[in-house]
């Protein structure tokens, strides 16, 4: 065979297959079932005794003929004909979906190589860089989900809880990224004090545990002293407080529609009102100061 | 190339005698834990004088009066009072009233989110300056001895600074003078916050974030030795009750009211004014020079929250010509619990007082 077969993205020949498999299980249902049911119903379709259901006739009347129609071998090839038209506008749509869904895909994928994500040297340091490349990913594509605009149909509240999500998401990932720069003196630590002693391999070992201990701790310092001090420390640190700031902002206006909706005052409410109760309050202290150093020229004599 | 042997016998020698230590131990702390524990903090008697909004003032009686003019103690915001009152053998509070000096203590209370607007010249030039004028008046004195500690001592150079004419000696415990200094970490940290968003996300400093950044100063000590030590101290019910009770301090961190922390952490950490007379608070500008009364200054060399080199600045940028500063081989909470600080510099402190109670 030599027949040059046409290029397709392989989901094609599978969908064809599912909607010929559906088509003609229907057929085949359409052929088997209406004898029984037909017999069934016009047994019941006594006119007299139907009373007060008078008025459903012409509906029955109707579905009766409907079925009998489609009962006919005939017909039913006639309208399974007819549908295989319009399968195939149904196939091409279908075909489109899953074209779209294999390129956004593919663009994830080629996105994540672009990255360096899928770079295999980079796992070599995935311990260390772990949060760093969660945080990444959740950055680049996740988070882009989060963000997408949303119709005011569906209400102000789906944004701000997606907002509140989003936010929530990022906290998490900068907390991991501080707590493992936490973690990084403790590593360092140990590593140095695998040499006995914490002071060189050739040193003989402590026999008592505690001096090792007292060794490790004072190494342990030392390492979070270099840290606290580094730049990337005080990066990741402010890094991490603004993460939480913003959560903490998404989070108040989240809940602010909601207490808005329960007709409650919200957070924003509370803090116009603090605000008035604080400059009253300072007006009146001013004005009680005047009024005392006021007081004793006032007085008569 | 030779490794060195280690020793198994004598390590596992070792590990045998401490485990029946730490089994006579346990048993002891058994007793100690479910019993009872006497873990009170601020407990000397003192009277409720003065009440504005959440701050109160309060006044604790010597036995026998030996100074003249009372003292006003301050400490910061960040922290409760209750540290000059932690433990009854170690009080500052009880070493000076034994010494016959009137105390007054300012307690900032509990801000709530309903005092996020109050600010810096609020808590200077209003409840401070209430307080001083409320003592003078109660006392009938023109001048009042007033002794900051940590925040609370920049609290009173400011007032100083402000009004000289109420402050008779000032005293300063670990008070930050020269906030741009690489040697604090708060400094290092503080310099490169966004404190407007800060401040607008949360309203007030949370209370619990202050407790954090604290524990984050020195993780090997507060996170891990210092509970190390309360498993070896276990027996040790004085120990145990000591340990609790500054436990109890340093997480008892209140918040801080949002507009307050603004002004100092832009004015103070980041901008260093301060120092630079640049500061200004209720339209006034703040002068250290105009600190003409007699001042003395107390910092800890190992204070690694408030080093040395934020303090030691003061004697020389104030206008007093009658300045000491005295260097203590402590950190920072050492200085008011620790023992050199109970037994060598309380009644050092108190004879200065007494030579310029006139």
């Amino acid at each position: 065979m030599t027949q040059e077969q046409p290029r397709t993205t392989g989901a094609e020949p599978l969908l064809a297959a599912w909607i010929k498999w559906t088509m003609e299980f229907w057929e085949a249902m359409a052929h088997m079932g209406p004898g029984p049911i037909m017999a069934e119903i016009d047994g019941d379709l006594c006119l007299e005794a139907a009373g007060p259901g008078e008025a459903w006739l012409p509906f029955l009347n109707l579905w009766q003929a409907f079925f009998s129609l489609l009962t006919e071998p005939d017909t039913v090839a006639a309208v399974f004909q007819g549908i295989r038209a319009p399968s195939e506008m149904v196939l091409r749509m279908a075909q489109a979906g899953w074209e779209g869904y294999f390129q956004l895909h593919r663009q994830w994928l080629e996105g994540w190589e672009s990255d360096g994500i899928l770079n295999p040297d980079d796992f070599e340091d995935l311990d260390q860089d772990i949060a760093k490349i969660c945080s990444d990913l959740y950055e680049k594509d996740f988070r882009r989900l989060l963000q997408m605009p949303h119709l005011r149909l569906t209400g102000l509240t789906q944004e701000c809880l997606n907002q509140a999500t989003e936010k929530f998401n990022r906290f998490q990932a900068a907390m991991a990224e501080f707590t493992h720069m936490l973690y990084l003196p403790v590593k360092k630590s140990l590593r140095a004090m695998r040499g006995v002693g914490g002071r060189g391999r050739q040193e003989r070992p402590p026999e008592d545990f505690k001096e090792y201990y007292r060794g490790w701790l004072k190494v342990l310092e030392g390492h979070y002293m270099t840290l606290f001090q580094s730049t990337e420390f005080v990066q990741t640190l402010v890094h991490t407080l603004l993460a939480l700031q913003e959560f903490s902002a998404a989070k108040d206006a989240l809940m602010a529609e909601v207490m808005e909706a329960l007709a409650l005052p919200s957070r924003r409410d509370l803090d116009a009102l603090y605000r008035e109760m604080y400059g009253l309050k300072k007006s009146m202290k001013d004005l009680a100061k005047k009024l005392d150093s006021l007081a004793p020229a006032t007085e008569p004599g | 190339m030779d490794r060195p042997k280690i020793p198994l016998n004598l390590i596992l020698a070792r590990l045998a005698a401490d485990a029946e230590q730490a089994k006579q131990r346990l048993e002891k702390a058994k007793d100690i834990l479910l019993g009872p524990l006497d873990t009170d903090i601020g407990t000397t008697p003192y009277e409720l004088v003065y009440q504005e909004d959440r701050v109160s003032l309060k006044y604790y009686r010597p036995a026998e009066v030996r100074c003249k003019t009372p003292l006003l103690l301050v400490h910061g915001l960040f922290n409760r009072e209750t540290l000059l009152d932690l433990q009854p053998d170690r009080s500052i509070v009880q070493n000076l009233l034994k010494a016959g000096l009137e105390v007054y203590l300012v307690s900032w209370g509990a801000p709530s989110r309903r005092d996020q607007f109050f600010t810096l010249d609020d808590h200077i030039n209003g409840y401070l300056d209430n307080i001083v004028d409320f003592i003078r008046g109660r006392h009938q004195v023109p001048k009042v001895n007033l002794m900051g500690v940590c925040l609370g001592g920049t609290f009173g150079v400011i007032y100083a600074a402000l009004y000289p004419e109420k402050v008779r000696n000032l005293v300063t415990i670990a008070t930050p003078i020269q906030f741009d200094t690489p040697k604090g970490l708060l400094h290092i940290w503080l310099k490169e916050i966004d404190v407007d968003r800060l401040v607008d996300a949360f309203g007030n400093l949370p209370g619990n974030l202050v407790n954090t950044a604290f524990l984050l100063l020195n993780p090997p000590r507060l996170l891990l030795d210092k509970y190390i030590g309360l498993l070896e101290n276990m027996d040790n019910k004085e120990f145990v009750e000591n340990f609790i009770r500054m436990e109890k301090w340093i997480f008892d961190s209140p918040d801080v009211p949002g507009e307050t922390v603004r002004q100092m952490l832009k004015d103070l950490y980041q901008g260093n004014r301060l120092v630079h007379n640049e500061m200004e608070l209720g339209g006034r500008r703040v002068k250290l020079g105009t600190i003409t009364m007699p001042l003395l200054n107390i910092y800890g060399r190992y204070d690694h929250l408030v080093p040395p080199e934020a303090c030691e600045v003061l004697t020389k940028a104030a206008g007093t010509r009658d300045s000491q500063d005295i260097c203590l081989d402590s950190g920072h909470i050492g200085i008011y619990v620790g023992a050199q600080f109970q037994r060598e510099v309380v009644p050092t402190l108190v004879a200065w007082l007494g030579e310029r109670d006139s």
